[in-house]
């Protein structure tokens, strides 16, 4: 039993190891600007460059609209297939996975090959080329986002809560907006947070597209810096951890459906 | 005419006939249920009339009115389900007022029906609470009470009882019971458990294959069941082998002893095989009691039900079953003594099989 335990720990800290060596190698250099003292110059350099400020602003705002763009796209399909396609769930699955199989950069290549001239010239002008990216952006997070919500229907009983709605009264938007999607907190919250996420990190498709996201900040500056790449890796990595904890923060709070005994 | 009328309703789900030639008429304030085993089409019907199955051909009417293809949210008619289907998301008090909310009522009028329905579940002080914070009797009230709030012509339950234990189960059929008779609602109401059905109704029709096999009270089903299935499925029934002896007479014999019945033996020949059936509770030790068929057999079991013991005995070929009242007073034969027992006339059944 003991030799049991001993490997175990083994294992967990080797991989522990694994895991955090490379990212503590990555906080001593970022605080390590100013010869010979630890400091905090290379984070004070990132926050004060209005390129930083500027480019997290805008993929902060992109990740918004993704987010509630894309749930309002997923969260009716995915309902619908639950509720009255249930056959077409291995094909509406196989479609979700397609950003796994085709990667960024062949998938902005084609944007640009028909959005950039007529008849749907989207790149010509800030706005469409934004609202391009953000399209984007919903089909590569497409593969989180749909299993998130899907997930969160599978746990509820969709056709019951649905008729439910309807004998008392209800119609689709109101059985959609009241009941489905209060429902799905937690599975929102998860697909939002995973699409929050990619999307602060997200390269290729913004710097193709030449948009001024966070993306392409970050490379920027890791060919011209040597301190703040790394402090920016810090920074992003917590941001990750962050939005990964108030998942779990939020779930807890989640209703969920369980009988107590005895009928007083 | 009838408040709700269902006529020749069929109901096909590719090559099976769920529903066939469906058809029912219930008064206004009547309390009817659909009984028979899974698969029988019962809850289909039920679907049928709440709209969330469309018909393959038949009407449905309510009130006059053709709402056979009306849409769920359009038909005015409660639902509750076996699973309670609250929405978690809500309280009490908002699962009981959703419906109020839709129509677009007054947020007084939603408050004081919404109070008056926690009255009449017995729940006042609980419309704050979430559904995760109440036990599943407590939780199917709340579902009732949801749908009654609307005041809506029907009530459809669908097997509301199914999920709760024993004992929950009868005292919330009471409750039930009081609050339809209170409200006057007409009620249809699915369920498989015979006793929940003889209890509950007005009306009770039992169905089988997607058929009705008979529409009658409560006392007319189990007393005088129509077909072979009726009488087999509510309450127990002893089939026994029999020989025509008299078709006109009605006479037949069992195992060589000579039995009368009051009911025809109708398109029978003299000495054709024939089943026939009798009540368990129908059949007394001879001796106090005095029947017109009298049968001698022997005791092969004896086993307690609580308030009802039940008996098993043989006469040749035919194993059947008596019961009579557990009364610790009286004795009991024992295993493997000769015993003779009676029946009535009336108590042989001889049924036709079902269609």
């Amino acid at each position: 039993m003991r030799k049991i335990n001993f490997w175990a720990w083994f294992w967990v800290i080797l991989g522990g190891l694994y895991f955090f060596l490379p990212l503590y190698g990555t906080l001593d250099f970022s605080l390590r600007e100013q010869r010979g003292v630890l400091s905090l110059l290379a984070y004070q350099n990132v926050l004060n460059d209005p390129r930083f400020r500027d480019s997290f602003t805008y993929s902060a705002l992109m990740a918004v609209a993704t987010i509630v763009v894309g749930m309002l796209l997923i969260v009716p399909t995915a309902y619908w297939v639950h509720l009255r396609l249930p056959q077409a769930r291995p094909i509406v699955e196989f479609i979700t996975l397609m950003p796994f199989v085709v990667p960024a950069v062949v998938l902005v290549f084609g944007f640009i090959r028909i959005y950039s001239g007529p008849p749907l010239a989207l790149t010509d002008t800030a706005a469409t080329a934004n609202m391009l990216l953000m399209f984007g952006y919903i089909v590569i997070s497409l593969p989180y986002t749909y299993r998130s919500v899907d997930t969160g229907l599978r746990a509820i009983d969709v056709r019951t809560l649905t008729e439910a709605a309807q004998s008392l009264g209800a119609g689709w938007f109101t059985i959609l907006f009241r009941i489905i999607f209060p429902n799905l907190r937690v599975a929102l919250l998860s697909g939002a947070f995973l699409t929050f996420a990619i999307v602060i990190g997200e390269f290729t498709l913004s710097n193709l597209l030449a948009r001024p996201a966070f993306g392409p900040y970050m490379v920027l500056l890791g060919q011209d810096r040597a301190y703040e790449p790394a402090a920016l890796s810090i920074m992003s990595f917590a941001l990750t951890w962050a939005a990964i904890g108030l998942i779990q923060l939020l779930g807890r709070g989640a209703p969920e459906q369980r009988q107590l005994g005895g009928v007083h | 005419m009838a408040f709700l009328e269902l006529t020749n309703l069929v109901k096909q789900f590719g090559p099976v006939k769920a529903v066939d030639s469906f058809n029912l008429a219930v008064e206004r304030g009547e309390f009817v249920s659909f009984l028979g085993p899974s698969g029988c089409g019962k809850t289909t019907t039920l679907r049928m009339i709440a709209g969330f199955e469309l018909p393959t051909s038949g009407k449905i009417q309510i009130n006059g009115t053709d709402i056979t293809f009306v849409p769920p949210n359009k038909r005015n008619v409660g639902m509750v389900f076996q699973s309670y289907a609250l929405f978690p998301n809500m309280t009490v008090a908002s699962n009981i007022g959703f419906g109020l909310m839709i129509a677009h009522k007054p947020a007084d009028e939603i408050k004081q029906r919404v109070e008056e329905m926690l009255t009449l579940i017995h729940m006042q002080g609980l419309g704050n609470r979430y559904p995760n914070q109440l036990s599943g009797g407590q939780q199917q009230r709340v579902a009732l009470a949801r749908a009654l709030a609307f005041q809506p012509q029907v009530l459809l339950l669908d097997e509301p009882l199914s999920a709760l234990d024993a004992k929950i189960r009868v005292s919330l059929r009471g409750e039930i019971r009081a609050i339809q008779q209170k409200l006057g609602i007409t009620t249809v109401y699915v369920t498989h458990d015979q006793e929940e059905a003889l209890s509950l109704s007005d009306r009770v029709v039992v169905m089988n294959n997607g058929r009705i096999e008979q529409v009658g009270t409560p006392f007319e089903i189990y007393n005088f069941p129509q077909t072979e299935f009726v009488a087999q499925f509510v309450g127990t029934l002893n089939s026994l082998n029999a020989q025509v002896q008299d078709v006109a007479d009605k006479q037949l014999i069992v195992d060589g002893q000579l039995i009368k019945s009051a009911h025809a033996l109708d398109g029978a020949q003299k000495g054709e095989r024939v089943s026939i059936s009798i009540r368990p509770e129908r059949i007394s030790f001879y001796g106090e009691i005095q029947k017109v068929n009298r049968m001698e057999c022997t005791v092969e079991n004896i086993a307690f039900l609580g308030s009802i013991v039940r008996i098993q005995v043989r006469s040749g070929e035919n194993v059947f079953y008596m019961d009579t009242f557990n009364n610790p007073f009286l004795e009991l034969p024992k295993v493997g003594d000769k015993v003779q027992i009676t029946f009535s006339a009336e108590a042989v059944l001889v049924l036709r099989q079902s269609s």
